[in-house]
Formats: structure tokens, sequence, C-alpha cells
């Protein structure tokens, strides 16, 4: 479904990566994963349209993805979270969940402030709730998100993600900044929303212990090149990758 | 020709002086991303400053300046200090906001405590010129472009080789790095709004000089710079000094020769005119650069 | 709380007027009028957190469409009112292209040159506007009522004089002003709105229409300050070009910061302060008498207004709304806030 091919990203002298290509088939999770500096965020970013690559292709259900701009990515079928949270503070989590939803609602500013935009708010709004309820976090959905735990916040982005209806989800190390506990959830919700709800995944990830967890391939990169690509088992028993990692601490979640 | 020339003098003079008081604005946007909407009222209030010690307490010219540019750098820096600082987290709307209502608020307490009615500066040029090609040359427009172009040159020297030039562009480009490397942010922005003062009081000097003079309403001229800064890119120093002398040409300009048919005072909104025109083309402004988006 | 408050609002709202003086209702009334106008500019900068120093220029605008449609061509008040709202969001529209490709601080510059431009063509289209010397505005007529000045309706026992109609029948718009914002805010647009003001750059990646948001807060803000616009101009029945200065403009900013932006009170609440301070300020003690130099009332406004801003914003960003929420929170009632706050505290997460 996704097809990256000879992708290349330079920031004036410096290449953030350079020749990746690989494929991301429906209803698969792939992994990027790679030592600090490696080049996973800036691919992250070209791939969500916040960078311009120099050379290479990328293309979504044959849809040349790089013509598209950041603000077409939903329209595309892409969603992806933030890391600092695409959330709003002051918004309950619902609210926040319905944000996603906005590109698939069809009703005005005049409607919706005379009041006459009822039957599709609620269709929405049970969308939504069926969003939160596969992360999990339907008990959540009148909760001011501010208020929320980080482990809590994160979920709700996800079914941000989640109400969006993507093709493709990224997501963008789902478990930085997260305490032990909060990692092993985070790593079970996206292997449920994964095998479950059959969402196709790519994924950003610095945590070793997670990828090997929950992905079906896992494309590794070093120093913005890629080194492996490859089943989970395959990946850890590769040479280069272990050279790659050698000197640096496996980083695996407890 | 000589129309023009005269013309082209007396715009070069105002956009200096523009230039002066956009360079005050880049200077505090620059380090802290606020528009300080309170410019005009401190550019106002170094005028005033200026014209009471030298007319009422009887100063000397030099030093009365010398010692406005002081004491508005130091209120500058108390307005930093006592006002700003408190609100540091909130978002930069809430700032600029701060500053609009601190605008409002000075530029009527000069008013009120010193009428409506002109002041004389106290200035020792008056309306004294001599000619050269057929152009006047006013003594006190002279002055301003040199005072302007030895305080730019002074503030190019500051910014690219002093430390404290390199803390601001340092707190401008990321606060919480610089504060985390042990630079102290706290006195750079100290030092930031001590400069929108200094700078203000000098914009303010020169646009109190002949033909004007101290009075209320230099507040809205020194509004006027604002498209200045706006063209010049809300980042870029250079773009400030651009800024003011294009808009500080267009203002004379338009006044010199616009049609009747675009009305009276064209020259007034002509720079806004100018501006939103260019805004339209290059929406950060002619030196302005989109802002890298970490998302 | 809200259900009791509101039908008690209410019924204090309608009775209101005939407890007052003259000059007490002409205060009250414009405090309504301008209501209109701010809860207009809630929607552009509570909800969509655009800065628009601009507000005077849309309400100008009404002013004259009603002045020109009302009087120079003697349509009926049902098209100049609405007819004045539709000018302005026409402008406010026209703003749109601009909109969309300015950020947040550019825009305030821009909507500063709109009152500047503005003015001056206000100054210089005598022929609608009058010129400098101002022009004469319609009142308003409604089928049978007149609110002309001098006319009185008797409705059998109550007598309401014209400050009175104009009172009625801007709390009427201003209710439906109210109502309509409310709904916007729940709706849609308001989330896409408030997405906008807090995350502009993500907004677009989930997929939010940025630029038709900003057009539509434009819109809305600009249709009701045009409807505020032309009520105001018909209420002072004369006014010249000066009115609609970027002094009125910045009383409309400080009447949504003082009420509290973003929330449903705070336009009301705001111009309570804000337009009632200059009669309230008139007739303080220690004012010297007009005209006499020294301390002018203008001034004491301007310097109040100022200080207002900067305190409420240092103190309390939530403004009168967010007081009375922490004076309700500080008795023991422990709900958290539900006034919108200005900032949003997010982890700062290392980027790797």
């Amino acid at each position: 479904m996704l097809e990256v091919r000879d992708l290349t990203l330079r920031f004036g002298a410096i290449t953030a990566f350079e020749d990746v290509s690989f494929d991301v088939a429906r209803g698969e999770l792939l992994a990027v994963i790679g030592p600090n500096g490696a080049g996973k965020s800036s691919l992250f970013n070209v791939l969500s349209r916040v960078y311009e690559p120099q050379s290479g292709s990328v293309r979504l259900g044959g849809q040349d993805m790089l013509a598209r701009h950041r603000s077409e990515l939903a329209a595309c079928g892409v969603a992806r979270s933030f890391q600092n949270l695409g959330l709003v503070g002051e918004l309950t989590a619902l609210e926040n969940v319905l944000i996603g939803r906005d590109h698939l609602m069809r009703c005005g500013a005049l409607r919706g402030g005379l009041g006459l935009a009822r039957t599709e708010e609620r269709a929405h709004r049970d969308a939504a709730r069926r969003a939160l309820a596969t992360v999990g976090a339907q008990d959540l959905a009148q909760r001011v998100v501010q208020t929320l735990p980080y482990g809590d916040r994160k979920r709700v982005e996800l079914a941000r993600c989640v109400a969006m209806e993507p093709q493709l989800m990224l997501l963008d190390e789902p478990v930085a900044g997260m305490s032990a506990a909060e990692r092993g959830d985070m790593t079970e919700l996206v292997r449920r929303l994964h095998r479950d709800q059959g969402l196709t995944l790519l994924l950003v990830e610095h945590d070793m212990g997670m990828v090997m967890r929950v992905a079906d391939r896992v494309l590794v990169l070093d120093f913005g090149r890629p080194i492996a690509i490859g089943t989970p088992a395959e990946v850890q028993q590769d040479e280069r990758v272990i050279r790659a990692y050698l000197g640096e601490e496996l980083a695996v979640g407890a | 020709m000589t129309e023009f020339l005269q013309l082209l003098f007396q715009g070069v003079s105002l956009g200096a002086t523009y230039a002066l008081v956009a360079l005050g604005f880049v200077v505090v946007y620059r380090a802290s991303g606020v528009i300080n909407f309170a410019q005009g009222a401190m550019l106002l209030a170094g005028a005033y400053t200026i014209s009471w010690l030298a007319t009422d307490i009887g100063v000397a010219f030099v030093p009365a300046v010398l010692a406005s540019v002081a004491l508005l750098a130091l209120a500058g820096a108390g307005f930093q200090a006592g006002v700003l600082r408190r609100v540091a987290g909130e978002p930069t709307f809430v700032l600029v906001m701060i500053t609009i209502g601190a605008g409002i608020a000075v530029t009527a307490l000069i008013e009120a405590l010193f009428g409506a009615d002109q002041r004389l500066l106290g200035d020792p040029w008056g309306s004294s010129s001599f000619h050269a090609a057929g152009v006047t040359i006013t003594w006190v427009k002279l002055w301003g472009i040199v005072v302007t172009v030895a305080a730019l040159a002074a503030y190019f020297a500051f910014d690219r080789y002093t430390r404290w030039g390199l803390a601001m562009q340092a707190t401008a480009e990321d606060e919480e790095a610089t504060l985390s490397l042990g630079v102290p942010v706290a006195r750079v922005h100290l030092i930031t709004w001590a400069l929108a003062g200094s700078l203000a009081t000098l914009g303010g000097l020169f646009l109190a000089g002949f033909p004007s003079s101290p009075q209320p309403t230099l507040g809205d001229a020194a509004l006027r710079a604002f498209p200045a800064i706006v063209l010049g890119g809300l980042r870029s120093p250079t773009g400030a000094v651009v800024g003011g002398l294009l808009i500080g040409v267009t203002e004379v300009m338009t006044s010199g020769y616009a049609p009747s048919s675009l009305g009276d005072n064209f020259y007034a909104v002509a720079p806004y005119i100018a501006m939103i025109l260019i805004l339209l083309v290059r929406p950060y402004g002619l030196f302005g650069r989109a802002p890298a988006e970490r998302l | 709380m809200r259900r009791v408050a509101l039908p008690a609002l209410v019924v204090f709202a309608v009775l209101l007027p005939f407890g007052l003086s003259a000059a007490q209702l002409t205060t009250a009334t414009f405090v309504v009028i301008a209501a209109i106008g701010a809860t207009g500019l809630n929607v552009l900068t509570g909800y969509a957190g655009q800065i628009s120093l601009g507000h005077a220029a849309f309400v100008g605008v009404g002013a004259y469409t009603g002045a020109v449609l009302g009087s120079d061509h003697g349509l009926s008040a049902f098209v100049w009112i609405p007819a004045a709202g539709v000018a302005a969001a026409l402008l406010g529209a026209l703003l749109g292209p601009i909109a969309l490709r300015l950020r947040g601080l550019y825009l305030a510059i821009v909507t500063l040159g709109l009152v500047f431009i503005a003015q001056h063509v206000f100054f210089n289209a005598g022929g609608l506007t009058g010129g400098p010397q101002g022009r004469a505005f319609p009142a308003v007529q409604l089928g049978a009522f007149d609110f002309s000045p001098g006319k009185v309706l008797e409705l059998g026992a109550v007598t309401i004089d014209s400050s009175g109609l104009y009172y009625f029948l801007a709390l009427i718009l201003f209710a439906a002003a109210t109502a309509f914002t409310w709904n916007l805010r729940r709706s849609r647009a308001g989330r896409a709105m408030v997405a906008l003001r807090e995350r502009e750059a993500a907004a677009a990646v989930m997929g939010v229409d940025v630029g038709r948001v900003k057009v539509t807060a434009f819109v809305v803000s600009s249709f009701l300050a045009g409807i505020s616009g032309a009520l105001y101009g018909s209420y002072l029945s004369f006014a010249q070009p000066d009115q609609w200065s970027l002094l009125m403009s910045i009383q409309f900013i400080a009447a949504v910061i003082v009420g509290g932006l973003g929330t449903t009170a705070g336009p009301l609440l705001g111009c309570a302060v804000v337009f009632a301070l200059p009669s309230l300020l008139k007739d303080l003690p220690f004012l010297p008498a007009e005209g006499s130099g020294g301390l002018s009332a203008g001034d004491l406004t301007s310097i109040t207004y100022g200080l207002l801003i900067v305190a409420f914003l240092t103190l309390e960003p939530r403004g009168l709304v967010g007081i009375a929420d922490r004076v309700r929170r500080s008795r023991g009632n422990d709900t958290p806030s539900k006034t919108p706050k200005l900032t949003v505290t997010t982890p700062k997460e290392a980027h790797p």
C-alpha cells in the first residue's frame, strides 16, 4: 500500500537519510528503528510532508504523496500522531477526537450556529466514542484533556487518529517519555489496534523491546542508511544491526 | 528634479527614523516573539522626557538626550521585569495584548501630564538649515540620519561581536536551551527591553524634531513604523532598516505626488497599503522567512 | 448553576430599563449594542485566536451601510440592519485571502492597517459618510414601532421610550448572537477554531481546513460587528468618521479580555465594564472641570483601559468569568474549571 523508493533527505551538507526504500502492505505494521541520529524522525517528517526530500518517491495506494501538501494528508487517508501531542488541553477527550472527524464532516458554520447540524453531529459523536472505546478510553470522553495523565492523553491522541478512519497511521515514537507501566499499556494498545482493528501502521520508535513485540517487519536505519529490513527475529540477529547498536544500550523496555 | 531630491532627502531622513523605531521592534521580537505595541508610547515618552528635561528643567540638550535614553532604557527594563516576566509562560498573544494595554495607558498618561498642546523639544537646531544642490537640508533631519546610522552601526556591532548579542540571538532561537546552557536569560530580556527603550527615545527625538514637535499624535506616527517592520520581516534588523527607509520614502513621496483623488492625507495610509500589497506576495515580509516548524 | 441563572438573568435584563434613570439607560443600551459586536470579536479572538485590531472598521462599515440604505434610500430597518451585517461580513471575507497567508502577528498588524485605511476612506467618501463633518443616521422603524427620539410606546400600563426600544432590540439581537455563537462553539466549526488557536500547525495535518476556518471566524465576527455598528450609529443618530477609530477597536479588545476570552458571558460582562467606564469616570470627584487642563476624563478612561488590559492579562487571563470561577471554586466546589484557560500545558519532550 505504501511504497517508498530511494528516498533521500539532505539539510545542506548534512544527509539525514539516503536511498531508503521499503513497502508497507495493507494491514501490516512496519517499525522504523535506529540509534539516535539515525534519521528515523526525519524520515517520518518526510512521510508526513513536513520536509521535502531531495530525491525519491513515496506512493500511497498508487498516489504520489510527494505532490501532496501536509494539509491534504487527512484527505489522502493518512493520520499521524504527534509527539508534543496534537491535543487541545482545554477541550474534552471527546471534543479532541471529534477534531479528528472534522475532515469527514460536512456541516458549515452557519448550520452549526443555527443548531441545524444535530444529526450529523450525533453520528460523528458516536463514531468518536467508538474510537475512544477502541483505545480503552471510553470513560474519559467528558474529561478535560489537560487534567489527564500523560498515558491517558496518549490514548486520546491515538483515538483521534483512529477516528480519522485512515488507510495508514503514522505513529511518532508512541512510548516516548513513558514510565515502564505506561509503556506496557501502550505496546498492548498498539498491538490491539494492529491485530484487532486491522489497521496499517508505520511506527518510528526508539524502544527496541516495544518494536519487537508489535512489528510485523522492522526497518533499521543507521547514520541515515538502511542497514536491515525483515521480521523482528531476523533483524535482531542481523550482524550489521548488532554492530550498529554495539556500544549503545539496547533500549529494551522492561 | 530638485523637488524630487528634496522629497528624497526628507524621505530618507524620515525613513532613517522609522528604521530606528523598527529596529526597536525587531530587537524585542527576536528575543521574545512579542510585537511591542507599546513602542509608540515609549517613543512618545522619550520625546517628552527630552522636552521636559531640556525646556522645563533647563538641562543642556545633549545631556538631556542621554539622560532620557537612560531613563527610557530603565523604564523598558522595568516593564519587562515587573510585568512581562510575570506572564512568561503565557502564549505570545497574551504578551502582545499586554503591550497594547500598556501602550494605551502610557500614551494617555503623557497626555494627562503634559496636556494636548505642542511643546518645544529644546533642541539646538530648530529650523536651521543649509542648501546643497538646490535642496534645503535641515540640520535636525541631517542629524537624524547621522544618529541613526551611528545607532545602527553600534547595534550591529553589539549583535555580532559581543557575547550579549550572541546571547540575545540564542535566546531568540530557543530560550530553554539557552537557559540550560547557563546563559542568564532573564538579563538578556532586560537588556532587550532596555535597548528597545533607548532606540525608541532616539526615534522619538527625531520624529519630534522640526517641522514636528512633541505632541500626543507622535504615537500615531510611530504606528507607521509597523509597516516598516512587517516589510522587513519581523526578525531581521537589516530588514528593519530597509523597511524603514522604504516606508519613509513612500510616505514622503506620496505626500508630494499623490493625486487628490486618493483623498486628503493619503500619505498616512500609503505605508499600510504598501505593506498589505507586499504581504500578499511575500507573507513573511521582504526579508522574512517562514518559521521552521517542529510538529 | 446555568439552569437557574439563565431565566433569572433574562428576567433581570428585561426589567432593568424600568429601574434606571434616563442617563443610565442610555449607558446600558450602548453596553448591549456593543456586546453584539464583542460577541463577534469573542469568536474571532476568543475561539479562533486571531488578534484583530480592525474591529472598528467593520463596525463603521455596518453603521454607514445602515445609514445609506436607511436614510438615503429609505429602506426599512428590517433591510438595513441585516444588510449592515452582510456588508461588514463581505469585508471580513475579503480579508480572507490575506488572513490565509499570514500568521498571527503579521495578521494583527494588517488589521491595524485596516482601521487606518477604513478611517481614511470614511473621511474622504463624503457622499456616503458626510466626510469630516459627519452625518445623521436613521432611527429604527420596525413596522408600527418607531424608535425615533421623543416617540414613546405604550403597552397598557407600561411606557417605553426611544432608549428603551433600542435597549430591547439590542437585547434580542444580542441574545440571538449569543445563542448562535454558543451553538457554534459546540459544533464542528467551533472545535476547528479552537484547534486553529491552540495547534495551528498540527490542525492542518489533522484534516482541519485551516484557511476556511480563519475566513469563517472573520466573517462571523465582522457580521456581528456590522449589526452592532448599524444599531450604534442609529442610536447615536449622528456620528463623525473619527468615531470608528483604533481606540474603538481597543475598547472591544479590552471588553472581550476583561470579560473572559472565549467564554459565553464574557462579552456582555466586559462591555459592561468597558463601555460603562467613561460615564462612571466622568463623575469622579477629583477630576478637574472639563477643559481646564490636567487630567481629562478621556485620558483617565484610556489609562484605565490600558491598565485593565494589563492587569487582567497578568493576573487573571480568564477575565471576570475566570474570577467568578475562582470564587466559586474557593467556596468548596471541587469541579475543575470549565472556563477555558489561555495556556495549554503540554509535556515538553525532547525531540530526538
